[in-house]
């Protein structure tokens, strides 16, 4: 783990001498908003460390269904908020293309839903600048020819898909560069405070229980749903209330663009293709903690009824799994709930509440994210008086992968390989792998089929100082995310996490279960079709073949 | 009209044996395959029952026979008749020149890919472990290239097992496959079906272990059910060499379906492959017929009795919608929980049975699929292996063992 420390101004701080950590800027939240801040004040030049409790994007920037807003959702109830995902998409399509599919998206009105209602957003739409182009449906359904013939009018708007993991990851390596750090499983406990002004952190181990000071002179709250939780450390109320979202993944394109329903938002009505599947939300329901994330056969079957409006054949697909996030509304007013509160994000400034050099920003959306970064790390450089403009809207995520290197690549990687590793990488980790399997023709064996993953991307994923457990390697991956969830790319990786010999690949029962039983929580809402017959393979697989749960008898030996 | 006495619809396990039973007593016996079943995946050991309800294992297969739940398919069953059905399939092997070892009273605990043991009955030769008691050194052998097996994973867990303390070596055999190419137990096995294949594993072996040691090996040791490429390394390492039990495909499991096969075709069955069974043609509460699809065409194919031997809902004799499973050839009844919510548990390696895994079909003791009111529901069909009711095959390690009882069990009813 990177631990090594730029100059800090913090002076006040009791820890245990020159052993605590330091950072002008401690980050908390390794979703979209904190690990956007985190790059933003890393290129303005400021010291800044991110921590997170678990994994980057473990909350709900890694459970949505990963649309990059036209804004269209939002062009009739908050204009506001369309303009900035009209613009905030413009900026993300060209800083973070590896991220993002293209896909466009239409907006779909069927029989059911009110002709009024399109009226008032073909003219939001035109009001805050997304472009909406109609179509006849006749020449949707030759786009389209899965959609439904109910359609009675199509509109055209620059939607696209976003995967959530690649661009947390990529934020982290472009912050990275600019001295950006940190730190994962690393849960905050406390903010300490001296004359009311805050000094530094404390923070547990989440896998060792250890406690430890951090010192620093600005705290930024980007818990999500957590929010609630970490101004209370500092004796703060922020009324955040998780909303329960459900979300449900096919094992196909059902089409090839975004297809929304063009009604007020509402529950499963959008679909959005990424690379071989689709994402069905979405559920809204309110949470009873942040941590209530196990989705419920009763919402995958209310979604799917909705969903049947748009794909009436939606049942013949083989579904891949559910998940579950929840939505961190935030509201000034505490009874407003699921979609009636705003989807504005608001930053906090607790010198407000009396609390010095602490701040939160609440609400929100993954496609603002950036701009929250951005209005996020103005307020701590006002604090700081760093004068350094945001530049986060001009330098892309990561460099292009030079047609050189994508050249050797190609040598290496099974057919389609090539493109999906360079953009999952970036340029400087393709080179790495590239080189591993150059020098060892075993490095190019696919851990992963379904993903097109590499011996040598899985280790180099193994190795990284924020991976401790395969999930970690999964996020950065996609292993085990495709059609056969581990079924076979499970025991391969616990077979190359024990010949690393990394500190957290030793009890390789304990990982396989772990891996699989993550898979599990969101397949044992839909164990029907094929589905539970993957389910059986894999049980078969584990427990009736590797038997890696069942007792040993002692005597038996 | 042909017609057989005995239809067996599927090829797996299950109907393998059932199919094997039928002809032995003289019936005419045509069995319809859709596909290969799941021996190649599952693996060619019979495990006829490891563990107990509480997942304590067992001293015993037998013991835990004597005190299984009635909703069970061993207890439909009966003692006498898994002791035949054992008796019957070691004598299969005992013929095709492949004897499997192992009786009911003794449980075996035999290694397996990820480094743990897990318990087992018959077993072939090669994964005979008595060797591995007396051993001192024992090497973990691997396979350059060959992705799912990682011998180092073997060693470090055996390792910490009680009676499993030994000096481990791992040692790793070239087989010069072409570089990159993604390799399987099975390649690996093809190549040492061949002389030059088992000369050079022997050749690089022989330099790096010592003589009187046990060699854990992959299961590689040859795709024919014979202990040729056993016997002729044995003799030339002068090692013992214990297979483990690892992920699919399974060569173990395709050298049992391979003497299955054999023998049925010695003994004259009809064996039509790559039909799939569309519907049955029914009167007066018997099946006269079934209608297979090839891609092509249809044919019905007509019989006496039949034994419904397709598997579950890995196999495809069963199909789950939301909360509800269905049969879909006879629309037997299937007993399923009408909450789907209580199909799976909370945990995915829970210490409790999973309510999908006993979904199945309800039968009584001759095999019978049963209505829920009790009655027969069909009387000329008969129900073996995976879709039966009442039994968790992972949990209690009773894979390809319910299917040799039930297969066995069910030819005897016709």
């Amino acid at each position: 783990m990177e631990c090594k420390t730029k100059g800090s101004s913090v002076t006040s701080f009791q820890g245990r001498g020159n052993s605590v950590e330091k950072a002008t800027v401690v980050v908390i939240g390794g979703g979209a908003t904190g690990v956007g801040i985190l790059r933003d004040l890393a290129m303005r030049g400021v010291d800044v460390l991110l921590l997170e409790q678990r994994d980057l994007v473990y909350g709900s920037s890694s459970r949505y269904h990963g649309l990059l807003h036209s804004g269209g959702r939002y062009a009739v109830k908050d204009a506001a908020a369309g303009k900035e995902c009209i613009e905030e998409n413009t900026i993300l399509r060209k800083i973070g293309k590896h991220c993002v599919e293209a896909t466009e998206g239409f907006f779909i009105r069927l029989p059911e839903d009110d002709k009024a209602f399109e009226e008032k957003w073909v003219e939001g739409c035109r009001k805050v600048g997304i472009p909406a182009i109609p179509i006849s449906p006749e020449e949707a359904w030759r786009l389209e020819p899965n959609l439904t013939r109910r359609i009675q009018s199509v509109y055209r708007v620059p939607d696209a898909a976003i995967d959530g993991f690649r661009m947390a990851w990529q934020n982290v390596a472009s912050a990275r560069r600019y001295g950006g750090r940190v730190r994962t499983y690393t849960e905050v406990i406390g903010i300490e405070q001296s004359n009311n002004q805050v000094v530094g952190v404390t923070v547990r181990n989440f896998f060792t229980g250890e406690v430890e000071k951090i010192a620093c002179d600005f705290v930024v709250s980007a818990a999500g749903s957590w929010a609630g939780e970490i101004a209370g450390l500092a004796g703060i109320k922020v009324h955040v209330q998780p909303d329960r979202g459900t979300l449900l993944a096919f094992n196909h394109r059902l089409s090839s663009r975004i297809i929304n329903r063009l009604r007020p938002a509402s529950d499963g009505d959008i679909f959005v293709p990424h690379g071989s599947i689709t994402i069905l939300g979405t559920t809204s329901s309110p949470a009873e903690s942040p941590e209530d994330n196990l989705p419920s056969t009763q919402e995958v079957l209310a979604m799917m009824k909705i969903g049947e409006a748009t794909f009436e054949n939606l049942g013949q697909y083989r579904l891949l799994r559910a998940f579950t996030g929840t939505r961190p509304l935030y509201s000034a007013d505490p009874s407003a709930k699921g979609r009636g509160a705003s989807r504005n994000f608001v930053i906090l400034d607790h010198e407000k509440d009396n609390v010095k050099g602490f701040a939160s920003i609440v609400g929100g959306k993954f496609t603002t994210y950036r701009l929250m970064a951005e209005k996020m790390s103005d307020l701590v450089c006002r604090q700081l008086k760093v004068t350094a403009p945001c530049r986060t809207a001009e330098e892309p995520l990561v460099e292009d992968p030079s047609p050189g290197l994508l050249e050797k690549a190609r040598h290496y990687f099974p057919a389609y390989g090539t493109e999906l590793a360079a953009s999952r990488l970036g340029a400087e980790r393709l080179e790495k792998v590239v080189q591993s399997m150059e020098q060892d023709p075993e490095k190019r064996q696919l851990v992963c089929e379904c993903e097109n993953i590499t011996l040598a991307e899985v280790e180099a994923a193994a190795q990284d100082s924020t991976s401790h457990c395969l999930s970690d390697v999964r996020r950065k991956t996609r292993l085990g995310m495709g059609t056969c969830q581990g079924a076979f790319c499970t025991f391969r990786s616990v077979g190359v996490a024990d010949s690393q010999n990394l500190t957290w690949g030793q009890d390789t029962n304990k990982l396989l279960q772990e891996f699989l039983q993550g898979r599990w929580n969101g397949i044992r809402p839909i164990l029907w079709g094929n589905t539970l017959r993957e389910a059986e393979l894999t049980r078969g697989i584990y427990a009736g073949m590797l038997n890696i749960n069942g007792v040993i008898d002692n005597e038996g030996k | 009209m042909r017609e057989s006495d005995v239809i067996v619809i599927g090829s797996g396990f299950a109907g393998l044996i059932a199919a094997a039973a039928a002809d032995k007593r003289g019936k005419k016996v045509t069995v319809l395959s859709k596909g290969v079943g799941t021996l190649t995946i599952g693996g060619g050991t019979i495990d006829l029952l490891g563990y107990g309800n509480d997942g304590r294992p067992l001293a015993n297969p037998a013991a835990g026979l004597a005190a299984i739940e009635p909703a069970h398919p061993y207890k439909k069953i009966g003692s006498p008749a898994i002791y035949a059905a054992i008796k019957f399939f070691l004598a299969i092997c005992e013929s095709a020149g492949y004897p499997y070892l192992g009786r009911l009273e003794e449980m075996k605990w035999i290694p397996t890919a990820a480094g743990t043991l897990k318990p087992t009955c018959l077993v072939p030769k090669t994964m005979d472990t008595t060797c591995l008691k007396s051993a001192h050194t024992v090497y973990a052998a691997g396979f350059q290239g060959l992705k799912d097996y990682y011998p180092h994973l073997v060693a470090k867990n055996l390792s910490k097992l009680p009676g499993y303390d030994k000096n481990y070596e791992i040692v790793m055999v070239n087989p010069h496959f072409t570089d990159g190419r993604d390799v399987s137990a099975l390649d690996v096995a093809r190549w040492l079906d061949t002389g030059t294949g088992r000369k050079e594993c022997i050749r690089q072996l022989v330099k790096k272990v010592k003589a009187g040691a046990v060699i854990l090996m992959p299961p590689v040791l040859g795709t024919s059910p014979d202990y040729q490429v056993l016997e002729e390394m044995e003799t030339a390492l002068d090692c013992r060499l214990v297979e483990t039990v690892a992920i699919p495909p399974s060569v173990t499991g395709f050298r049992l379906r391979s003497m299955m096969l054999n023998y049925l075709k010695t003994a004259g069955v009809r064996i039509i492959e790559q039909v799939s069974v569309a519907r049955a043609i029914m009167e007066k509460g018997k099946c006269l017929g079934v209608v297979t699809q090839n891609i092509d065409r249809e044919r019905t194919y007509y019989a006496k009795n039949f034994i419904l031997a397709n598997g579950g809902f890995y196999g495809g004799g069963l199909r789950a919608e939301p909360g509800q499973a269905i049969e879909p050839i006879f629309n037997l009844p299937v007993e399923a929980p009408a909450k789907q919510e209580e199909w799976g548990n909370r945990q995915l390696f829970s210490p409790e049975k999973q309510s999908f895994a006993k979904i199945g079909i309800t039968v009584d003791n001759k095999m019978r699929p049963l209505a829920p009111n009790g009655s027969i529901a069909i009387e000329n069909i008969f129900i073996a292996g995976r879709n039966l009711r009442g039994y968790d095959f992972c949990f209690e390690k009773s894979g390809n063992g319910v299917a040799l009882a039930s297969g066995y069990q069910a030819a005897m009813s016709v």
